[in-house]
């Protein structure tokens, strides 16, 4: 309890870089985007959230793959679209307004991740972040980097570099 | 070092300014200009170049334009007649400069004996035997500098105390020959600050300025007070300044300008006559007791080129140094404008034991023995000169990037503007007419902010074209072909981006026309025709695009003999039919070359496909027209940004795509007949006795087929090489101008894809690549062996 504390109060102005180094030394918590795709649960960690938008279309990119759903115009921006539910191998999001894009930074490019809903902001010890067992026979397996419960609900947390990068296939 | 490095590209930066400055100059020179401003401008550029290159210790380069200097000082003066032998030589002297600034660029060395026979030529006409010893000049140079800088302060100085009669005269006879027929009154002012001027803010270059504002002005430094260095307060004034001025303002205007500094000074103004007044100051005491020791600080400036240097030559050196005796120099620098007189004096004197050949100013004393009479006469000159270049340069440098920020930004509020515009319908007009007028207004400002700020990025084409008139030079010595290059429209402005992809193309196109459109003088004579050749450079802008013509007065396009090559080559069909125009465009075909034989110059077969590449890359197009006999002309029309495209929209599926408008050739509804599969899978369209390769955006894209296939177009595009491919697509939905973005800077390359914009309606529409379209259909095909039945099938269709 005495450990929260601090943590607590550097939370409240989160969105400093140099803040969440801080807690990484200490040890503390990270913040996470938590958001649906189908009944599943996923996050990511907020630092690397520009922005969330509703689904509003796409322009489609020919000859990408499935689950690269086009580009859309970030305020004068191209930003490509993943959609992850297709990512998993599920199937194309059959997108509406409802439907959310998340867009990130990723390296030096931005992204948006279509996703169903965004349901939290989870606020997570690190030490509660659990490595992804190695015999997990899921099939967003290389897409997982950890597994977070949160009331009682399994929360996967996405690795951001695998999910952009079209080169890695589940 | 960092810093040094970054006066260095400044410096080369000008340096590109004042050589294309100097080439036009000289250019006038040539067409037998007689104007002695010319001579002035041309010998600025140069001293400005020199200056520079001496603070860098580019020996090669100082040496060698001292000496053209020293030339061009002459012809000013009227000392060399500008013969046409003469300018001939200083045109090639240019030239030359112009390769030792390259090579200074690059950190090479020319070779020892580069320009030596030119440099011995300009020193033939200087008679300086002392820099005729050829290219290690350098040496003798400085040597021979400081021989004559130690006579001249004599003379210079001397002059102030009207002591030396002939010398005054001299300089009277100058004065009278350049100053406006006012009539005027002479004054001796003698200036002496009290220590502490410089702490009341004054500055002495200003009383100069205004002073030269009034009249024709004799200036003659005192450095008496100079004390050593080890005791020199930098912020005291040392030096006092005797001003003969002829002026028909009056002495009231004269006393004004000393108005607010009459406190902080030792001042007297005195009405002299023609001939000057006896002495009032003393004349001993201009500087010979202190040869050496006061002389350290002062020319420490302008004569060595310390690292700190680089700022004087620069032109961003304001005056605000604490060092006196800079202040009056720095205005050459500044305005490029002639020494006033004070420079040579104040700083030659004293420095006998280490001026080197490189200091700014050194130059304007080294010229002739009789150096005391060309400062006044170059102050006279001045002061005749117009006023014009006192207004001083009103331009900045800014980083490219910014502009580029602010080209995109406005970019995207023309997009945000376009679709406000689209949401107002006519039952908004009639609830809210001042919104709809309010958005009428903010098209119209949206539309002048963006034509400004793209102006910002044009640049005229001076630039590119001033380095024409060298190139053709060298062409007509190499062929032994007269030609003559007459350029117009060269203040048309074109986006900077453009231009710096231009010269290549520009030069092929004039080598061509020199080399294959020119004839030799005698056949020229027996066509009769004017021994010299012209080839017409020309720019001008025709609506939303620039337009560059090179005509040249040759033979024109040989029709037989392109089309027998083009034959030969396989370029097209033995029995083709082709117009008179298409046949001319045909030497834009890659691998075509008509000279008999494969000259350096041009021939090699490569150029006019490239020039046409280069050009279509710029979103551009060329063309030939041709009379035989009478020459031919190459005209090329360039967007006037790279920013923006003229695009054609048209429809696949559901999405929308952009083709560049100036690579359509057309487009059309095809006859099924038309329609034909080649062995190897793929489809041709034959029109008017040609085949046109058919390249389908769907198939390409992995697209569905369509419903209804028969009313597929065909757009006609032409492609790098000059070929044509025929795509295929659903829909045209209109022209727009589009506002270019990248893709690749959040995704990887597609091929096919050239980039992205964004519509009207906010979405994004994808811009296609064609020639890298091809590459992917081509690989399609011959992935694919059963590629024919979906030709088969548009055919049906069209049926």
């Amino acid at each position: 309890m005495m450990d929260d504390t601090p943590t607590v109060e550097t939370n409240l102005d989160s969105g400093q870089g140099q803040n969440r180094e801080i807690e990484h030394v200490v040890g503390s918590t990270v913040q996470l985007i938590a958001f649906t795709v189908g009944e599943q649960y996923y996050c990511i960690d907020i630092m690397a959230v520009r922005e969330i938008r509703a689904w509003s279309g796409t322009t489609t990119l020919p000859k990408t793959a499935e689950f690269v759903r086009g580009v859309i115009n970030l305020r004068g921006t191209i930003v490509p679209i993943i959609d992850l539910r297709a990512r998993f191998g599920q199937g194309q999001t059959d997108a509406n307004k409802s439907n959310v894009v998340i867009i990130l930074s990723v390296g030096e490019r931005l992204y948006g991740l279509l996703a169903d809903t965004v349901s939290d902001i989870l606020t997570v010890p690190e030490k509660d972040i659990h490595p992804v067992p190695e015999t997990d026979g899921a099939a967003e397996n290389p897409f997982i980097e950890g597994l977070i419960t949160k009331d009682s609900q399994m929360v996967a947390m996405i690795a951001l570099e695998q999910v952009v990068d079209e080169a890695v296939v589940h | 070092m960092d810093a040094l490095e970054e006066f260095k590209q400044t410096y080369f930066q000008e340096c590109d300014e004042l050589l294309g400055d100097l080439e036009s100059h000289l250019m006038a020179l040539q067409d037998g200009e007689t104007e002695v401003e010319t001579l002035h401008a041309a010998f600025r550029a140069i001293h400005s170049i020199k200056g520079g290159a001496g603070a860098f210790g580019f020996d090669r380069l100082v040496s060698f334009s001292h000496t053209f200097e020293t030339v061009l000082d002459l012809m000013r003066e009227g000392k060399v007649a500008p013969s046409e032998e003469c300018v001939g030589i200083v045109v090639r002297a240019g030239d030359i400069v112009a390769d030792l600034v390259a090579a200074a660029r690059n950190g090479e060395e020319p070779a020892a004996d580069f320009g030596a026979d030119v440099l011995d030529q300009l020193a033939a006409i200087a008679g300086e035997e002392g820099a005729a010893e050829g290219a290690d000049a350098g040496g003798e140079d400085a040597a021979d500098d400081v021989d004559e800088i130690e006579f001249t302060p004599i003379p210079v100085d001397l002059d102030g105390d009207g002591g030396d009669g002939g010398d005054a005269e001299a300089q009277d006879d100058a004065d009278e020959a350049a100053a406006p027929p006012a009539a005027s009154e002479r004054f001796r002012i003698t200036f002496r600050p009290a220590k502490t001027m410089f702490t009341r803010a004054h500055e002495p270059l200003i009383f100069v300025r205004e002073l030269r504002g009034l009249g024709g002005v004799t200036t003659t430094a005192d450095v008496s007070d100079l004390p050593d260095l080890a005791e020199l307060d930098p912020e005291a004034a040392y030096i006092g300044w005797t001003f003969e001025l002829k002026t028909a303002a009056g002495r009231q205007a004269v006393e004004e300008v000393f108005e607010f500094v009459i406190d902080d000074c030792d001042l007297t103004i005195e009405a002299i006559d023609e001939n000057g007044q006896p002495v009032s100051t003393d004349p001993g005491e201009g500087g010979e007791p202190q040869p050496d020791a006061p002389a350290e600080p002062q020319p420490d400036a302008p004569a060595e080129p310390q690292p700190e240097e680089p700022t004087p030559p620069a032109a961003e050196a304001a005056p605000e140094t604490p060092e006196m005796p800079e202040t009056p120099e720095t205005p050459d620098t500044l305005e490029t404008s002639d020494e006033p007189p004070a420079v040579p004096t104040a700083e030659a004197e004293p420095t006998p034991d280490e001026v080197e050949p490189t200091p700014v100013e050194a130059d304007s004393a080294p010229t002739a023995p009789t150096a005391g009479p060309k400062p006044a006469d170059k102050s006279a000159k001045e002061a005749a000169a117009p006023a014009a270049k006192a207004s001083g340069v009103t331009a900045i440098r800014v980083d490219l990037d910014k502009i580029d920020r602010l080209v995109n930004m406005v970019g995207e509020l023309v997009i945000t503007q376009a679709m406000i515009s689209q949401q107002s319908d006519p039952l908004l007009a009639e609830r809210y007419p001042q919104l709809v007028q309010g958005l009428e207004q903010l098209h119209q400002h949206t539309r002048g902010l963006q034509d400004s700020v793209m102006a910002i990025r044009a640049q005229p084409v001076k630039s590119v074209f001033s380095r024409m008139p060298r190139l053709v030079r060298e062409l007509s010595a190499q062929t032994g072909k007269k030609v003559k290059l007459v350029m117009s429209g060269e203040s048309t402005e074109i986006d900077k981006t453009v231009i710096e992809q231009l010269n290549d193309p520009l030069t092929h196109m004039i080598r061509n026309a020199a080399d294959h459109g020119v004839e030799a003088p005698d056949v020229r004579e027996a066509a009769g025709k004017p021994a010299e050749g012209t080839i017409h450079l020309s720019a001008e802008q025709r609506g939303g695009r620039i337009v560059i013509q090179i005509a040249d007065d040759g033979a024109g396009v040989n029709r037989e003999k392109v089309r027998a090559k083009a034959i030969e080559r396989n370029l097209i069909a033995a029995d083709a039919k082709l117009s008179d125009e298409e046949i001319d465009n045909l030497i834009f075909l890659p691998g075509f070359s008509t000279a008999d034989q494969i000259s350096n110059i041009s021939g090699r077969g490569v150029g006019m496909d490239v020039v046409k590449q280069n050009i279509q890359k710029l979103g551009g197009r060329v063309t030939v027209r041709s009379e035989p006999g009478k020459g031919s002309r190459m005209v090329m029309t360039l967007p006037l940004t790279l920013a923006v495209l003229d695009g054609m929209i048209v429809r696949v599926g559901d999405d929308h795509y952009v083709l560049a408008l100036a690579n359509i050739v057309e487009s059309l509804l095809p006859h099924k007949d038309d329609l034909q599969p080649v062995a190897g899978g793929g489809t041709v369209l034959r029109i008017r006795g040609q085949y046109v390769e058919i390249v389908s955006l769907r198939r390409s894209f992995d697209m569905a087929p369509p419903a209804d296939a028969d009313q597929e177009l065909i757009v006609i595009v032409e492609v790098e090489g000059g070929d044509q491919v025929g795509l295929v697509v659903d829909e045209i939905v209109g022209q727009q101008q589009v506002v270019i973005k990248s893709l690749e800077e959040n995704f990887d390359p597609i091929s096919g894809i050239g980039g992205a914009t964004i519509l009207g309606d906010g979405n994004v529409a994808l811009i296609l690549d064609v020639a890298g379209l091809r590459a992917v259909h081509k690989r399609k095909v011959a992935g694919q062996s059963q590629t024919t039945s979906r030709v088969d099938r548009d055919q049906e269709h069209a049926a």
